[in-house]
């Protein structure tokens, strides 16, 4: 009798199991946007990320690259990333344009993310909304992400008023922006 | 010595005005009166300005280690010992030393030598010093720029929520700017400091990476949080990069020496 | 040594005695297909149980999990998660099991299901413990942390995990004090304290379940299962052990009506009541009794009633009846109970009654105040003459508490009874009397047939053990030896 019980737990058990991954792989579908994530260059990243998509979309500050950050992909793959961040329906690999992906979830929360590709490589990523308003999503989303010199904030020196840069010499000064915008004064 | 200049300016003027002290260049700029009312917006600024040159001479007479008879100099030949030093010494050291805890390291007022070098934390402390003074005086709008950390109260246009634009440079090219951060005005950070490895860092000591950021560039609401976790995160590269940014509200701007960045929201166009 | 060998004769009642209810020995085949359908729940159990474990970690699954495993880091994260998934789960079946569920109760006994709870202590611990550990190194791993750094990172840092980490102490601290070990050493009512904290304990952890990570994040289905899960087990506990036993309070409205001596440190202490009827038939079954007396109402007390409700009136009223001996610091005082005092029940509990009979015939050895029990059961139970045999044990006759119920009733129901009175064998066989023994009798004297038929035993732990080993060897299948374990 009681090898009866434990054959049809067994059973049972692993049914359910199986139930179980079978659901988890369909749920994951990797575009050929995505593996292009791997290849790209931005993305640095080796391994932590998840599915390779993961890694770059779903860490909210882009935890491609820069080694450190990559924390927050390791964490989002772990707590069952849904798979690919690239929703579009195009996974044409010379596509250009912005794709939003699904929302991920991380260790702070979810997150959503937004790749923006040319000539079929990752050229940014952003995380966009934090689908959560309260600190622990702020406090992620001020890591740092590659920037783009073209997507930098925009500064002439005919509009700033002074400038921050490393210590300089009193000589040094003399050919410097700043010397020439104490002189002409705005 | 110092420098004076006037502007064209539609409604307020500002002027600036710069002295050399702990081997740079220190300018405060303010917005004036129009020159119709002549010399006592004038004189305002010179006042301002004396203050402000007098507290950076007295602090480089004590902590200047290019002075033989400071006593930073005397502390680091051994003539006086620590406990012995005087209130302001032992004041800054320990503050040097907590920014040594909360950073891991990365910065820390030990050269490799073992001298004491205050130099990484002094310039900041008389910037914050300056601006205490400067809100003493009264003065609610101007920008302090010390050899290229800057700290800002109020707007350039007084009464309004203009905020100060600060530029930063390219390291790759001094003369232009690779961006630029709003300070003061509803902008909670007024502070902003840049350390580098393009020009003088002797007080950068490089913790185990190999120099990874050039230059970084560092935001916060004070001056001595900004000028402290730019030169830490010089010398700690990327790790120290997220602590800064995941413990302190500041925003950052890491350049490398290939020229990629990295930066958190803050420098990004939104 | 006095033995009493009672010819079999058919059951007769008379005037003066309880009038019994003509227990009719029920069809053929009866007690084993009520066995067998005892056996079917608990495969069922069984399967539930295994089942739940992989549902929990099929949850993950379903998520894809499995398909985010690709370094090192995640591997340890993917590893940590589901063992807190698994140790949950555990945790869950332990509460279930603790809960007194009546399906539970009737199919594997209270006592059994205490068992599994407490088998069940170190690996949901091990699980949660591995848990933390696991998921410390994995986090860790991709952040390029060190397991204990990225431990503070996460109770600072991310809300709800502190009070993770409270519950992790907590739980170290509940399965501590209840290895046998460290429970020896303290009084029991200490160790009882502590193990509340389980409460405090799971309490604490399920924030940090719901708010962290992304497998129950709102909107998820995975999150309504585990929600449902959780509303489950606290329900059943609250209903179970909470609200039953206040609602069974409030409709018997127990009062002590009077406490009669039977033998030195024994007392009857009879109680009376209103709907008594639902208490019918619970021979065997025990209910846990608090007296509600200043000093008494918090010490729970798991007793049998020693014979079937009396009734008097109508609405069920009548009298109830427990036997207890004052011994352990509790118990002392029942000797001296006031009369009116009220009475909170909880129950009826246990296996050890009609329920759990698999076959015609049956055989109840009793001892010591375990004889109370098998008193109640003998009145109820059904069977037909020549068919029961009672052996009744102690030291004297005086010993054998309700001898004379007992007599009457195996002279009214004809059942077989025998007295084994005398001091202890040393030899092997160490239940019965020295005489007996030395005489050359064994269990099957007694009982020839006896591995054909249902074996109560109730007595003193080393004693029962000394019986239930003599029966096994005497050929009776385990499945056949009833006997319910008080020390829990």
């Amino acid at each position: 009798m009681k090898i009866r019980g434990t054959v049809a737990a067994a059973l049972a058990s692993a049914g359910i199991l199986l139930a179980g991954w079978q659901t988890g792989t369909q749920a994951g579908g990797i575009s050929t946007v995505a593996s292009s994530t791997t290849a790209a260059g931005t993305t640095g990243s080796t391994g932590t990320g998840s599915s390779g998509t993961g890694s770059s979309g779903t860490g909210p500050t882009g935890s491609t690259g820069s080694s450190g950050s990559t924390g927050s992909a390791g964490s989002s793959s772990s707590s069952g990333s849904s798979g690919s961040t690239s929703s579009s329906g195009s996974s044409n690999s010379s596509a250009s344009g912005t794709y939003k992906g699904n929302t991920v979830q991380t260790r702070f929360g979810p997150v959503q993310v937004q790749i923006t590709v040319a000539s079929g490589k990752i050229t940014d990523v952003t995380a966009l909304q934090l689908t959560n308003t309260d600190g622990k999503s702020i406090q992620i989303s001020n890591r740092a992400a590659p920037l783009l010199r073209s997507k930098v904030l925009a500064a002439q020196s005919a509009n700033i008023q002074t400038v921050s840069g490393a210590t300089i010499t009193s000589d040094a000064y003399l050919t410097s922006l700043q010397a020439a915008i104490d002189a002409a004064n705005l | 010595m110092q420098q004076t200049s006037d502007a064209n300016a539609a409604t307020s003027t500002l002027k600036a005005r710069t002295f050399q002290c702990m081997g740079t260049v220190i300018g405060l700029t303010m917005p004036v009166d129009s020159p119709t009312e002549g010399q006592p917006g004038f004189d305002e600024l010179g006042a301002a300005t004396a203050v402000v040159e007098r507290l950076f001479r007295d602090l480089d007479e004590t902590f200047s280690l290019y002075r033989p008879d400071s006593e930073a100099s005397k502390l680091a030949r051994g003539d006086v010992k620590l406990p012995q030093a005087s209130v302001q010494m032992r004041e800054r050291y320990a503050e040097a030393h907590e920014w040594r805890l909360r950073t891991e390291g990365a910065f820390t007022p030990e050269r490799p030598d073992g001298v004491l070098d205050l130099s990484g934390i002094i310039k900041g402390h008389a910037i914050r010093e300056a601006g205490t003074s400067l809100l003493a005086l009264g003065r609610r709008d101007w920008c302090l720029n010390a050899g290229g950390d800057v700290l800002v109260s109020g707007s350039p246009r007084p009464g309004s929520a203009e905020p100060w634009k600060a530029g930063v440079v390219d390291p790759a090219d001094r003369r232009t700017l690779i961006t630029g951060y709003a300070l003061g005005g509803t902008n909670r950070h007024a502070a902003i400091a840049t350390s580098g490895s393009a020009e003088r860092g002797e007080h950068i000591w490089r913790v185990g990476n190999d120099g990874e950021f050039i230059q970084v560039s560092v935001a916060a609401a004070d001056i001595v949080t900004a000028d402290v976790l730019a030169t830490a995160i010089v010398a700690g590269g990327t790790r120290m990069l997220n602590r800064a940014a995941d413990h302190w509200d500041v925003a950052v701007l890491a350049i490398r020496a290939d020229g990629s960045m990295l930066a958190t929201p803050g420098f990004q166009s939104s | 040594m006095n033995t009493h060998l009672l010819p079999a004769s058919p059951a007769a009642s008379s005037s003066g005695r309880p009038e019994l209810s003509t227990t009719k020995r029920p069809p053929r085949g009866w007690f084993a297909r009520q066995y067998r359908q005892r056996m079917l729940r608990t495969d069922l159990l069984t399967v539930i149980a295994w089942s739940s474990v992989a549902a929990a970690i099929a949850l993950w699954l379903a998520d894809g999990g499995a398909t985010n495993i690709t370094s090192p880091a995640s591997l340890f994260t993917a590893a940590g998660i589901v063992a807190g998934l698994a140790g949950m789960d555990l945790v869950l079946l332990m509460l279930l099991l603790a809960a007194r569920i009546p399906f539970i109760d009737r199919t594997i006994g209270h006592d059994r299901a205490l068992e599994f709870h407490g088998k069940l202590g170190k690996p949901s611990l091990y699980l949660l413990l591995a848990h933390g550990v696991l998921l410390a190194i994995g986090y860790g791993m991709a952040e390029g942390l060190d397991p204990v750094s990225e431990s503070i990172n996460l109770w600072v840092q991310v809300p709800d995990m502190w009070l993770a980490f409270v519950s992790m102490a907590l739980f170290i601290a509940v399965v501590v004090t209840s290895l046998v070990a460290v429970r020896r050493r303290f009084p029991y009512e200490f160790w009882y304290v502590v193990h509340l904290l389980t409460y405090a304990a799971v309490a604490t952890s399920i924030p940090h379940q719901f708010s962290v990570g992304g497998l129950f994040a709102a909107g998820t289905w995975q999150r309504w299962y585990w929600l449902s899960i959780c509303i489950y087990t606290g329900s059943a506990l609250v209903y179970f052990r909470i609200l039953e036993p206040v609602l069974a309070t409030a409709r018997h409205q127990l009062t002590v009506a009077r406490v009669e001596r039977v033998a030195p440190g024994v007392v009857n202490i009879v109680m009376r009541g209103r709907k008594l009827n639902q208490l019918a038939g619970t021979g065997g079954r025990f209910f846990i009794w608090r007296f509600l007396a200043p000093g008494m109402w918090w010490h729970p007390h798991p007793f049998s009633l020693s014979a079937e409700p009396v009734f008097s009136g109508s609405d069920g009223q009548g009298t109830l009846r427990v036997t207890v001996r004052g011994l352990g610091n509790g118990s002392a005082q029942l000797l001296r109970l006031r009369k009116g005092t009220k009475v909170a029940l909880e129950g009826p509990y246990g296996l050890l009654s009609t329920a759990a009979r698999t076959k015609n015939k049956m055989v109840m050895i009793g001892a010591g105040i375990g004889i109370t029990p098998l008193r109640a059961l003998l009145e109820t139970t059904p069977f037909a003459p020549g068919e029961a045999t009672v052996l009744l044990r102690g030291h004297t006759e005086q010993e054998l508490y309700l001898g004379s119920e007992i007599l009457d009733l195996c002279q009214a129901r004809g059942g077989r009874l025998f007295h084994l009175i005398g001091p202890r064998s040393r030899t092997q066989s160490t239940w019965l009397p020295e005489d007996a023994v030395r005489n050359g009798y064994s269990l099957t004297s007694y009982v020839p047939d006896i591995a054909d038929a249902d074996v109560y035993v109730c007595g003193p732990a080393v004693w029962a053990a000394n019986v239930i080993a003599d029966a096994g060897k005497a050929g009776v299948p385990e499945e056949q030896i009833h006997h319910e374990r008080f020390d829990w």
